[in-house]
């Protein structure tokens, strides 16, 4: 069965990762830009990350068959510092028409400071004028709920923001229904520790509909592990939903939204009807 | 799809793992001197607060859960 991890930091990742991935079927992935476990120095080592976001995983990943693609910004740790996020931003723009590029992502908040969230909403804007998709970054743990409030918030009130174009990341039971009620995308990340696991995504996916929900494992250079998508269709499988409802929720749903920028080149799979007879056993 | 038997026939053991994990847990800061901490400290309010969710039913207990280890506070202005 061919899979979509839309969400993972690649250059964080060995190429044993890659050659897991490729395994387990994974035949596409999508890398925002993120926060590297420590704070640069300049915009100067932004532009080198997104040379290596645009460059260098993408063809890492062609030699294990995996299609890559990228979005770009400044993340939420590293903006509240205004003046080096103004830098970086500036970067941005003319990068916007590389092929591998997506959008602008992953921009969100992460402790829910005044300025993370001034430049969070200059991401928007830029991403507004450019008529680009958005990926969000929610903060974790008990910063989520109230971060997750404050962005769909801004995304709602600006008029120029699409919520189909817009995917609202590591949502959890206690978010998501506020992302999917007003129309985002939501994605959410399965972890070995601290988020979602396999068995509350599959939850997750049977209490709100498959709809607009895309899975990913989000891996890092943290505890984190590219098995945590397959583990999780492992466990929506073991409920006996059949292999074109996984195919929706694994390979389709990626597809639907990154479908929206016209560089994604992927397209859903039309799975036979009759394969909804069948449950995990008679495939 | 899964009756509830099966569902529970699957996880229950997993639960009785996760339900010993947490009591050694307590153990073992109870163990260290903090048998005070247990009682007082502010995350392990919460952490009672989350397991009489647990105990009382209703059918959306991780979102409960979820709510009580959120920060509520208004946004900055």
């Amino acid at each position: 069965m061919k899979l979509i991890d839309p969400h993972i930091h690649c250059v964080s990742r060995t190429t044993d990762d890659y050659q897991f991935m490729a395994r387990c079927g994974v035949v596409a992935v999508s890398e925002p830009a993120f926060w590297a476990g420590f704070d640069r120095s300049s915009a100067d080592s932004f532009a080198d990350y997104f040379r290596q976001l645009t460059d260098v995983e993408p063809r890492r990943a062609a030699r294990y068959g995996i299609d890559h693609y990228s979005w770009l910004c400044i993340n939420a740790k590293e903006a509240e510092n205004i003046s080096l996020s103004r830098e970086v931003i500036k970067l941005i723009p003319p990068m916007l028409d590389h092929p591998r590029v997506l959008g602008i992502g992953e921009i969100g908040l992460n402790k829910n400071t005044r300025n993370e969230i001034t430049i969070f909403q200059e991401q928007v804007d830029l991403a507004a004028r450019h008529d680009q998709l958005i990926l969000i970054h929610t903060p974790h743990l008990e910063d989520k709920h109230k971060g997750t409030r404050i962005i769909t918030d801004i995304l709602k009130s600006d008029r120029r923001i699409k919520p189909h174009r817009v995917l609202i990341d590591h949502c959890e039971e206690h978010t998501i229904r506020m992302a999917k009620e007003a129309g985002f995308w939501c994605g959410l990340t399965v972890y070995p520790v601290t988020k979602v696991t396999p068995q509350r995504a599959a939850d997750i996916l049977e209490s709100f509909g498959p709809d607009r929900i895309c899975v990913n494992s989000a891996s890092d250079w943290g505890e984190s592990h590219p098995s945590m998508l397959v583990d999780t269709l492992l466990a929506y499988r073991g409920r006996g939903h059949t292999e074109r409802e996984e195919t929706e929720v694994f390979f389709n749903n990626p597809c639907r939204f990154f479908g929206q920028c016209p560089k994604w080149k992927l397209a859903p799979l039309d799975m036979k009807i009759d394969s909804d007879s069948e449950n995990a056993d008679g495939r | 799809m899964l009756t509830a038997k099966d569902t529970l026939e699957a996880t229950h053991l997993e639960m009785r793992w996760r339900a010993l994990s947490l009591a050694a847990d307590l153990d073992r800061i109870e163990r260290a001197g903090g048998a005070d901490l247990l009682r007082t400290d502010a995350s392990m309010v919460k952490l009672r607060k989350a397991l009489a969710v647990l105990l009382e039913g209703g059918g959306n207990r991780a979102e409960q859960v979820q709510m009580i280890f959120s920060d509520m506070t208004p946004r900055e202005k």
